[in-house]
This record gives C-alpha cells, sequence and structure tokens, in this order.
C-alpha cells in the first residue's frame, strides 16, 4: 500500500452536505476532505448514508444542501460526462450490460482496440476469459472483475467502490479483494464504501465514519474507534 | 389520387335494424341478466347501467353525428377529433401517471401522430376531406394511439423501475443518458408495439376487422371494403409507432434532471 511523504492534495471536499428523501434526513451536515492517491474508507452502521455519499462524489445523487466539489471545484461547476469519465463507480451488485465480455469492457470506452482490452482483462485477471463469453454466465466474482476492468477502461483518475465483495462469497471476494489491492498499489485514488471493518481498516489510509447520516468519526483507520482502533 | 369512396351507390341489400328491431334486441340483455340471477354472479344491476350507458351513450353519439355531418361541416369533424385526442391523453397518459407529467406527453404524441396520418391521407387524397370520414377514420387513430401511447409510457415508467441498476451503471461510465437509456427504451418500445404489428399481421385470418365488417354490413363489395381495410391497417401501423416512440422520447425528457440522475418514480 503506498503511503505518500506529506499532506496529499485534495480530491474531493464535502462542505456541509446534507441529503433528504421526502424529508428524511439520510445525511447531515457532514464537512470533511478525501485526499489524491489515498484509501478512503466509508465505514458506518447500515442505513448510515455511506453509499449516499458515495453516489454524490460521481452526481448520481445530489446534495440537498452544501456542496461538494472535486479538486476544488464545484461539481455543479463540472460537465457531468467528463466528471463520472473521471470518477469511475463500481456498484454493489455486478451489473452487466452486454452480451459479449470485450463489448462490456467497451461500454464507456468504444473506441478501446483489441490490446487495450485484452490488457484490462489481465489487470483484472481475466485474461484467461474468451472475449466472446457472455458475462451474465461469469461468477459473480468475474462479473465484479469485469465490472472494474469497465470502469478503468474509461481511464478514471479516481475509483469509488460501493461494497464490491459484500454480494460474493469468500473466494470470489478475495479475487476481487487481490483486483483492487492491485489497484491501489498502482497509485489509483479509491473511496471504499464497506460493511466490513477488517478490510477496511487493513486497506485504507482513512476512514470516515458515519451514522445516522452524521460523520462521528474520521482519521487513520488504526486510530479510529469504531475500526478498533485506539 | 382518386378518394375510396366510403359508401358504395346500392346499399339497398343492408338490413339495417329499426328501432324496434333494437327493442327486441333487448331480449339479450335479459337473458344475460337472467343468467347472472339463476347462476348467482350478482351482475344484474351492472348489466343493467351497461346496457342503459350504451343505449344513451351511442345515442347520444348518433344525435352529435348528426348535427355534425349535417350542419357542422369539416371543422366540427376536426373540432370532434380534438376532443378524442384530449380524452385519449388522459387515458393514455394514466397508465403512467407515476412519470411527471405524462398526460402531457400522451396528449403531444397521440396529437402528433393523428396529425400526421391525416394529414398525409387527406394530403393524398386516399380519403375524402368530409365528415362522415373524418370522424370514423379519425376516431380509429386516436384509439390505437391512445392504446399504444398508453402502453409505451407504461412500459417506459417499468424499465426505468427495472433497470435502474443498468441505466445508472451506463450513466456512472459517463455515457450521455439518451445512450444510457436506449437498451432499456427499445425494450420497452419492442414490448408496447409487438400487439399492433401482431395484429397487423394476422388481420383477415382470426379476426374480421371493424371498418371492413361494417363497410360489408352497408352493401359495399367486399373488394372494396378490403382496400379500405388495408389503408385502415397501414395507417393504424403508422400512428401506433408514431405515438409510442414519441411518448416515450417525450417521457424521456422528465426521466433524467439537469445532471442527468435518472429521477425515482
Amino acid at each position: 500500500m503506498p503511503h505518500t511523504e506529506g499532506p496529499a492534495p485534495e480530491l474531493f471536499e464535502l462542505v456541509d452536505v446534507s441529503f433528504e428523501v421526502d424529508s428524511r434526513p439520510v445525511l447531515s451536515h457532514v464537512s470533511d476532505h478525501i485526499h489524491e492517491g489515498h484509501v478512503t474508507a466509508i465505514v458506518g452502521p447500515s442505513g448510515s448514508g455511506k453509499s449516499t455519499l458515495l453516489r454524490m462524489l460521481n452526481r448520481l445523487e445530489e446534495p440537498t444542501s452544501g456542496e461538494v466539489r472535486f479538486h476544488g471545484v464545484p461539481l455543479r461547476d463540472l460537465e457531468v460526462h467528463e466528471l463520472r469519465r473521471r470518477v469511475g463507480l463500481v456498484a454493489q451488485r455486478p451489473v452487466m450490460l452486454t452480451d459479449r465480455v470485450d463489448s462490456e469492457v467497451r461500454v464507456g470506452a468504444p473506441d478501446l482496440d483489441d490490446d487495450s482490452v485484452d490488457r484490462l482483462l489481465e489487470q483484472v485477471s481475466l485474461g484467461h476469459l474468451d472475449r466472446d463469453r457472455l458475462p451474465e454466465e461469469l461468477s459473480g466474482g468475474e462479473q465484479q472483475r469485469l465490472a472494474l476492468a469497465r470502469a478503468l477502461a474509461v481511464g478514471p483518475e479516481a475509483l469509488l467502490l460501493d461494497e464490491p465483495t459484500s454480494a460474493l462469497d469468500a473466494k470470489s471476494a478475495k479475487s476481487v479483494d487481490a483486483v483492487v489491492r492491485s489497484l491501489i498499489d498502482s497509485g489509483l485514488s479509491v473511496v471504499l464504501v464497506s460493511h466490513d471493518l477488517k478490510r477496511a481498516a487493513s486497506l485504507t489510509h482513512d476512514a470516515l465514519v458515519l451514522d445516522h447520516g452524521r460523520l462521528i468519526e474520521r482519521g487513520d483507520p488504526a486510530a479510529v474507534s469504531y475500526l478498533g482502533g485506539s | 389520387m382518386t378518394a375510396i369512396p366510403l359508401l358504395a351507390a346500392d346499399t339497398s341489400t343492408a338490413n339495417i335494424p329499426t328501432w324496434w328491431g333494437v327493442a327486441a334486441s333487448a331480449a339479450l340483455v335479459l337473458v344475460a341478466a337472467a343468467i347472472s340471477w339463476r347462476e348467482r354472479l350478482g351482475l344484474e344491476r351492472d348489466v343493467a347501467i351497461a346496457a342503459t350507458r350504451a343505449l344513451v351513450q351511442l345515442a347520444a353519439v348518433g344525435a352529435l353525428l348528426l348535427f355534425v355531418f349535417e350542419r357542422g361541416g369539416l371543422v366540427a369533424a376536426f373540432g370532434w377529433l380534438t376532443v378524442m385526442v384530449v380524452i385519449a391523453g388522459f387515458v393514455a397518459g394514466g397508465r403512467a401517471a407515476s412519470i411527471p407529467r405524462s398526460r402531457q406527453h400522451a396528449w403531444w404524441a397521440i396529437g402528433i401522430a393523428v396529425g400526421v396520418t391525416m394529414g398525409l391521407l387527406l394530403g393524398l387524397g386516399t380519403i375524402d376531406a368530409v365528415p362522415q370520414v373524418v370522424i370514423p377514420v379519425g376516431g380509429m387513430v386516436v384509439s390505437t394511439a391512445m392504446v399504444t401511447a398508453g402502453l409505451a409510457l407504461q412500459r417506459t415508467a417499468d424499465v426505468v423501475v427495472d433497470q435502474r441498476a443498468r441505466i445508472e451503471a451506463r450513466l456512472a461510465l459517463g455515457l450521455p443518458a439518451r445512450d444510457a437509456f436506449l437498451g432499456p427504451y427499445r425494450t420497452a418500445m419492442r414490448t408496447a408495439l409487438v400487439p399492433t404489428v401482431d395484429t397487423t399481421k394476422v388481420v383477415g385470418l382470426i379476426s374480421l376487422p371493424g371498418a371492413m365488417t361494417g363497410l360489408i354490413l352497408a352493401g359495399v363489395d367486399p373488394w372494396d371494403a378490403i382496400r379500405y381495410q388495408i389503408v385502415v391497417m397501414y395507417m393504424l401501423l403508422g400512428a401506433a409507432f408514431i405515438a409510442a416512440v414519441l411518448s416515450a422520447r417525450f417521457a424521456q425528457r422528465v426521466l433524467f434532471d439537469d445532471a442527468e440522475r435518472l429521477v425515482r418514480l
């Protein structure tokens, strides 16, 4: 896991962010920052607003009040397609969108050449797959890794991972974890929502702890009490 | 192009029921009510209401048609069509009330479908520009456009719910909303339009369509009636596709907000 020397530049800044659904608060006045080149975990109990916060980072959700900034620029001022290409998102359950493995990698990058597709599939340990396999027939772990390759194909500078292994069995989860670790080692900025505290603590530089939509703790995972730190 | 005549010159072979004949046919309503009573279905009251409503509604429409045919002219005929479009939009839009402004989308889609179809047929001289033709033919177009627009809107609402994860997965890759929605949109359109296409495929084989039946009953030569029916089927096919695609495309504009997020239905 790479550690940057000195303070890392800010990737995202959350400024007094609140979010409501039908007048029910999901996030309340969350202010914090997420560093570039870091792996940041968003942890907390079910329903604490973790996934909502993650989805706000590429504007799949919009704060009811407050503001999210990317490299200091409010998300509203960025062209939304460009933002989403720079900030990839991999959902909890993989959703396959095409009928071929290579087409799946090209969903967001239709001009990608065969060599690049091969390289991406190798990167997520799927180099062995026939390119014309039906993605729906792959195992859950393979589908999730294919979803990772699909997100990487667009060339993001940050990747948002919404509990990418929670819907998988232990063996599949391990295979996805290995890929995530290699991405982290390559220096990609990663924001990870996880319910697995041990996993979050072992993977990340920073942890944000949410409870009932409020940010109750943040810092080095080793020092965050929610993760068993001191 | 010569307009297809609505009626043959000689309609003397047609046996149009008199009002006494209508009264006699009411015996069948009594039969229906008697069956309901005998089998304890509890539908006697509904049968009575349905039969009375049919009589009153059709009599009112008949009186109105008589007025329009004799005195209203084409202006009244198109006014009639406009009212039908308004009612049809209300019904079709109501099929997908979860979609914001669904009735508005249905009104526009049905209105344009009717305008294009009738405009083409009248413009090319395929049908006569007289109230006796404009109202019944237009009514068929409105009815088909209403059903397909309603289905298209309903299926669109369904795919937004069922395929939300797929749409958002594409949005998250930076695809424009229109591209992200393309697959689910096509699924919705196929589902909405297959019934119309299938009906056109089997016309004459398993069903004798209304326009043709009506013309034959009125004494028109079957060959002429069939020509008329072919025009009607092609017209309805066109109207169905226009209404379905437009209603879904109009709806799509409110399914995504300014930041191209899929709204929750």
